[in-house]
């Protein structure tokens, strides 16, 4: 079979591409940041003693992690209008996003909660510090310190699987690919780009979230 | 000496092998590969029992049964058709595949065996009557179909167009209303219209009318000319007809030949 590969028109459709691909790294790094913040407080409810609060974190922890990313995606877009929720299709993939990635985190960031030791609560209380004090210095941040590795390989993965926001025709990287080997029909030049700006996305976000990490833990345990 | 006139056999075999007649290879293997669509109304969509029906696909079966070989039908979205075709993971596509010259520098078009019009759905209380009506509208449209290469170029400056990878995608957007209308086939407008009958969808404008047919890659000239003979025969002998009103309730439009 022959196939001659023609990558000057990848060259000639870059700008195009790039462009996709900020409005991938522009959902992915806001999803990480609300996505976080509702693993925090996921993980925080589920817990505390409210047997309620932590019934209704389980069970958005469980529907969202065992349906597909795309079918929640779907509803978001094409259900909720139904509803009187209109959502243009890049605030329907980052609401999807974050929603997801909240998910993941929140289960992610409750082991690291739960692998704190009672002692060193007890430690906390015995040295008189408050409740919001003993939370945030005894249990979030060395609980944070101890899943973050887990935490930013989710965010990576949330990053890859954003490619599916396609679907609902957001225009990001693999939309544009789309779009461009759709018109041009040369596909395996477009999607090997496509693979390697992925690539090249998913080493500076391991990049940037592992610095973020280090300026977070490792330098205040060094001080 | 001798090695290397071997090597120089073997080789001359081998490409001889690379450029073995597609037509003979269907008939010695007994089977054909051919990519189809099932998401796209009229032409190939799953029955109740999730087996692949439609205009197309009867077309398919048909000319699987005058080759006398086994069909095996690669099911692919529009995006795919072709590229399903180069990359030799069927040896033609017949999925509704109308005729450009765009498309034509690629694959190799066989003589149109059905026509279709593009055509831009909107609900009734929608005010769209021409192009210049478009102005300020968001329309959804497929990738990689023929609505993607015409509508873009009718429409007004100021009309937003978003696109989608798959027409049943770019229908729930209509259907839901997250675009004002869709570009998409005269039937596809029709089925849906039929049922959704609460949304009182219909068609507003015929953008184009095209001619579809079977592709095949550029080289395959033995199956090509197969392909064509067999339109030919079939217009004359009304199955192409029969077929195209079975499936769309209309009237099969003239034929020309390339």
């Amino acid at each position: 079979m022959h196939y001659v590969f023609q990558f000057g028109i990848v060259y000639d459709n870059l700008p195009l591409l790039l462009h996709g691909a900020l409005l991938t790294i522009r959902l992915s790094a806001l999803a990480m940041l609300f996505g976080a913040v509702v693993g925090v407080l996921g993980a925080a409810v589920s817990t505390s003693s409210s047997r309620w609060a932590r019934g209704i974190v389980r069970a958005y922890v469980e529907v969202i992690r065992n349906t597909p990313f795309l079918v929640q995606l779907f509803i978001i877009y094409f259900s909720l209008p139904a509803i009187g929720l209109r959502f243009r299709a890049d605030q329907a993939a980052l609401l999807g996003m974050t929603i997801n990635l909240g998910a993941y985190a929140t289960e992610i960031i409750r082991g690291g909660i739960e692998s704190i030791p009672a002692g060193q609560i007890e430690a906390g209380r015995a040295l008189g510090l408050r409740r919001w004090h003993i939370f945030r210095f005894i249990v979030l941040l060395p609980a944070l310190r101890v899943v973050y590795p887990a935490l930013v390989s989710q965010f990576i993965l949330l990053m890859l699987g954003s490619s599916v926001i396609s679907s609902i025709s957001a225009e990001d990287l693999t939309a544009v690919t789309n779009s461009l080997q759709s018109t041009t029909f040369r596909s395996f030049e477009f999607y090997f780009a496509a693979t390697a700006i992925y690539f090249v996305m998913a080493l500076g976000f391991r990049l940037v979230l592992d610095g973020l990490g280090w300026l977070l833990f490792q330098r205040r345990t060094a001080s | 000496m001798k090695k290397l006139m071997m090597a120089a056999l073997a080789l001359l075999f081998c490409i001889g092998a690379v450029q073995a007649q597609t037509l003979d290879r269907i008939l010695k293997d007994k089977k054909i590969r051919v990519a189809v669509e099932v998401d796209s109304p009229p032409f190939g969509v799953l029955d109740s029992a999730g087996e692949p029906d439609g205009l197309e696909i009867a077309a398919v079966r048909q000319l699987a049964k005058d080759l006398g070989v086994t069909l095996e039908m690669v099911q692919v979205t529009a995006p795919a058709r072709i590229p399903a075709v180069l990359a030799g993971r069927a040896d033609v596509a017949i999925a509704s595949l109308s005729m450009t010259l765009d498309r034509a520098k690629t694959v190799a078009f066989a003589n149109p065996h059905g026509a279709l019009t593009i055509v831009i759905a909107a609900p009734a209380g929608t005010k769209i009557a021409s192009a210049a009506d478009l102005s300020g509208k968001r329309i959804g449209l497929t990738r990689g179909t023929l609505e993607e290469a015409t509508v873009p170029k009718i429409a007004p400056k100021d009309c937003e167009i978003v696109f989608f990878d798959d027409i049943s995608v770019t229908i729930q957007a209509l259907v839901s209303g997250q675009v004002d209308g869709a570009g998409m086939s005269g039937f596809a407008a029709k089925a849906i219209a039929d049922k959704n009958p609460a949304k009182q969808l219909e068609s507003k404008f015929t953008v184009t009318t095209a001619y579809y047919a079977a592709v095949v890659r550029p080289g395959d000239w033995d199956l090509l000319h197969w392909i064509n003979t067999w339109v030919f025969l079939h217009k004359r002998d009304g199955f192409l007809a029969g077929i195209y009103e079975k499936y769309t309730g209309l009237k099969l439009p003239d034929l020309p030949t390339m």
